[in-house]
């Protein structure tokens, strides 16, 4: 049966989440259609999956999902324990750690949910670290649900009182926190301010991991500005802080903003390079193939061979990324390699590639994900219908993701759509 | 010869002449290899660098030039396998993959097999296991070039016919009987055979040539989605028909439509496109009014439609509209020297796109080619021929050029045994393993269709893949 049919039968219960990753993940091609017509516009949907293949699956799935709740649940009733014993931080921290487990499970809104208890149970303490914490990792969860202004505020709020308490580790990550919200956006200056504070707050402490990863946020924010050779130097400092640490996954993120560098100078070898390298890093770190890091840099690099116009190898990377994301359940993920597939068969001049931009909304809309990759999907769609003389829905199309950019208060891509939007009717 | 080195040089360190380039990856320490590759270096002439992790690694491969990586493997062999082989897909010199296992298992090597890895080797590693190797690489080193032959003037463009097996001159001749007539052509044949360039072929040669040339690809469209790809929408006919849209039928007017891979549709879609055939109309979804259309239909598939019919899957009634001519392509391996005819051509093609005059193929990858079992017919043809065409760095395809899953099948090199022993020859346990290991790969893992092949219950055969950790 093939998956569009099975999803078919499977109704939207969050209880049911990990069925749905599970029937993701057990797809496989057919190896007939792989050679077929329809081949080259093979997607999730278009698998296969076999009943008999997820009753064999289903048992270590079921563990999981049993540890998870178990864990949930133990920390719970440690927050409740706690709470009895008259210690509200540690209540607060079991709160909060619930969150993480949640989150390290791909589960943003219920980690949401859990740090919104534990908040409510913190600012009733003294102590005010406890607050700072969790809301340090609401603002985290917050700009992972593309909920920037509301991200900004809680990491705000962090700041004033991580100063107010002395704790210059909670304001470097506060104000870290409020120049990744106007980064995400596009409010230049105000990134590159909070960033500002960020280092020079850190270079006071010498805390090399820090450090690294604010150089970091610094090289891709000067990357975005167009100041690559600030850009080079930021992600160079970032290398020096972080590879003697041997920070792997610190690592794989520089190399990966380096290998964006180096392709938007028009350096193709490096930019290849430093991708693979940034691979080697992750899998060094994680033997786990398929986190979320993986198929982001994979994605990378198929979008550098795209431009570059090596369409053979831009696809061949891009169905790894794919096979990865889908065995590994990266559905978000997904949704890119998908837009990316579309935007690559409309290069192609291949109008059947709408296909592509199909499923990426149906996995947007079957998975609850953040809004930001459903706009983003929409508005590759748009410039693909334009290209293939469908004016009415390349309009239609725009529209909609600039009203989701819009919500989303990202004034800049709300303007680079009006902009080809005024365009499309000039 | 060996430098670890924290920053790799451009290449191995004083290459020598005839010595095959090694880099050694991880295994530093009392247990590891590299102190017996070290000892070995001269002797068996390799130049041997060492690089301690994966990262450091990775900057040596995209330093240099590598015959060989031996890199040993850790827990999770089978994923640090595909980690590699991904690695080291594109290095520059194609450098070929020696995994060094702790006791591999028959899963591992099987695995290594169908990826293409040149060998795994037991840990504590032996030399003579590793010299044997060395000899294959050598012996692979020795290529001659032959020249690709002239390909007729007409196979131009990007959907040109080449072939001039007696297979193929069969589908001429049929083809140059149908194209003058407007009668509906079914063309069969396996995945990749070539279906839509024929279509193309009669749409070119017959009275529908001054309209479009349609084509809709039917497995590719989800189900939900074609019947408003086929016959357009009205706007606001369903979520998402944001405007009005003319469906594919209609802009096939006055020309031919090409429905590929028609028994990959519904029994309904099929009831609505048996309506238009019929009647030469259609009616827009959301809409009421018929349109007439008028167009030459051909449609394709890989499936075999009477048993699709005798299943309950295709309608008979459909099926005799759409047969009126049936056209049978041939599988490539049916074909003969049109093999090297295709290489030629497609080298051509893709030596002009990729800016690179590629005159010859070496008499090893031909030997190679001519044994694949090629289940996507011209279509892996052509994808094989693109890739080598853009790792090519001379004017002649080589066996490096091509892809790992091909050079793994060179003949000379017999079937490796697994555990050892018997001269070679593997066990009975192996034989069976392989051969499970070669259907699953042909089902694309799925287990219930691998059984059906093997003729056994999938849980004997789930039990077979736990023993043998496929």
């Amino acid at each position: 049966m093939r998956v569009e049919q099975a999803l078919r039968l499977l109704p939207s219960l969050e209880a049911l989440m990990p069925l749905r990753g599970l029937l993701l993940s057990s797809a496989r091609p057919d190896e007939r259609v792989r050679w077929g017509s329809g081949g080259p516009y093979l997607t999730v949907g278009k698998r296969e999956v076999e009943p008999g293949e997820l009753t064999r699956r289903m048992g270590p799935v079921l563990a999981v999902v049993a540890e998870h709740i178990a864990a949930l649940y133990g920390a719970y009733v440690e927050a409740l324990e706690r709470q009895e014993r008259g210690d509200a931080p540690g209540a607060v921290t079991a709160l909060v750690g619930a969150g993480r487990l949640e989150e390290r499970v791909g589960r943003p809104t219920q980690a949401q949910a859990w740090y919104e208890v534990a908040l409510a149970l913190a600012e009733a303490l003294q102590d005010r670290r406890p607050e700072v914490e969790t809301l340090l990792a609401l603002g985290h969860v917050c700009l992972a649900l593309g909920q920037y202004a509301e991200g900004a505020r809680h990491y705000q709020r962090a700041l004033v009182l991580s100063e107010a308490e002395f704790d210059q580790a909670g304001a470097v990550d506060a104000s870290v926190g409020l120049g990744n919200a106007a980064f995400e956006r596009a409010e230049w200056s105000g990134a590159q301010a909070w960033y500002a504070r960020a280092l020079r707050l850190t270079e006071a402490n010498g805390d090399r991991l820090r450090l690294g990863r604010i150089e970091h946020r610094l090289g891709l924010l000067a990357r975005r500005q167009g100041d690559h050779a600030a850009a080079g130097d930021h992600l160079r400092r970032a290398r020096e802080c972080l590879e003697v640490l041997g920070a792997g996954r610190e690592m794989a993120c520089v190399l990966d903003a380096q290998g964006e560098l180096d392709a938007a100078l028009g350096r193709p070898g490096p930019a290849a390079g430093a991708f693979r390298e940034a691979l080697a890093w992750v899998r060094r770190d994680e033997p786990d193939p398929g986190g979320g890091l993986d198929v982001a840099i994979r994605f990378h690099l198929a979008e550098l061979l795209l431009d570059t116009g090596r369409l053979l190898e831009a696809e061949e990377e891009m169905r790894r990324a794919e096979q990865l994301a889908i065995t590994s359940n990266q559905t978000r993920g997904l949704v890119q390699i998908y837009t990316l597939l579309g935007t690559l068969r409309g290069r192609q001049g291949d109008e059947t590639g709408f296909v592509f931009f199909e499923q990426a909304i149906a996995l947007c809309r079957a998975l609850d994900g953040p809004p930001v990759d459903e706009a983003r999907v929409y508005h590759a769609y748009g410039l693909f219908r334009q290209s293939y003389g469908g004016p009415d829905e390349a309009r239609a199309y725009l529209e909609r993701a600039r009203e989701i950019f819009r919500s989303l208060g990202v004034d800049a891509e709300v303007e680079r759509v009006e902009a080809e939007l005024h365009a499309l009717s000039a | 010869m060996t430098r670890p080195t924290q920053d790799p040089p451009a290449g191995p360190a004083r290459p020598s002449k005839d010595a095959v380039r090694v880099l050694a990856v991880g295994g530093e320490g009392g247990a590891g290899p590299l102190q017996s590759l070290r000892q070995w270096a001269a002797d068996l002439k390799i130049d041997l660098e060492w690089a301690a992790d994966l990262p450091r690694a990775t900057r040596f491969l995209a330093g240099g030039r590598w015959d060989l990586v031996l890199a040993a493997l850790g827990e999770r062999s089978d994923e640090e396998l595909t980690w590699w082989v991904d690695a080291l897909r594109g290095a520059p010199g194609s450098p070929r993959l020696i995994a060094l296992a702790d006791r591999p298992s028959m899963g591992l090597a099987l695995r290594a097999e169908k990826l293409g890895v040149l060998d795994v080797l037991a840990l504590p590693l032996e030399r003579e296991a590793l010299a044997n190797v060395l000899g294959r690489v050598r012996s692979a080193a020795t290529e001659v070039a032959l020249p690709l032959p002239p390909v007729e003037a007409e196979a131009q463009g990007h959907y040109a016919l080449v072939g001039q097996s007696p297979a193929m001159l069969e589908v001429y001749k049929l083809m140059a009987r149908v194209a003058h007539s407007t009668a509906t052509v079914l063309i069969q044949g396996e995945s990749g055979t070539g279906k839509e360039v024929v279509a193309r072929t009669i749409h070119q040669h017959g009275p529908a040539a001054v309209g479009p040339f349609v084509a809709v690809n039917c497995a590719a469209i989800p189900e939900n989605l074609l019947e408003s790809e086929l016959f357009g929408h009205e706007k606001g006919a369903f979520t998402g028909a944001v405007a009005r849209k003319i469906g594919r039928f209609e802009q096939a007017g006055g020309g031919t439509l090409f429905l590929d891979e028609i028994a990959d549709m519904s029994l309904a879609l099929q009831a609505k496109i048996l309506r238009a055939v019929q009647e030469r109309e259609i009616e827009r979804v959301g809409g009421g009014e018929s349109i007439p259309v008028t167009v030459r239909l051909i449609a394709a598939t890989n499936r075999d439609l009477q048993e699709a019919i005798a299943q309950g899957r295709f309608r008979e009634d459909l099926y005799y509209r759409l047969a009126v001519v049936t056209i049978q392509l041939p599988r490539l391996a049916d074909r003969g020297e049109d093999l090297l005819l295709l290489v030629a051509y497609f080298a051509r093609q893709f030596g002009e796109r990729y800016g690179k005059r590629i005159e010859g193929l070496s008499d090893r990858a031909l030997e190679l080619l001519r044994n694949h079992q090629w289940v996507g017919n011209v279509r892996e043809l052509r994808n094989v021929i693109e890739r080598a065409a853009i790792v090519s760095t001379d004017a002649t395809l080589r066996t490096e050029h091509l892809p790992d899953e091909l050079r793994a099948e060179e003949p000379g090199v017999p079937e490796r045994a697994i555990r050892g022993g018997g001269g070679g020859l593997p066990t009975l346990a192996e034989a069976e393993a392989r051969h499970i290991a070669r259907v699953l790969a042909h089902t694309g893992g799925q287990i219930g269709a691998a059984a059906d092949v093997l003729g056994i219950h999938r849980n004997t055969l789930t039990r077979k893949m736990k023993e043998y950790g496929l």
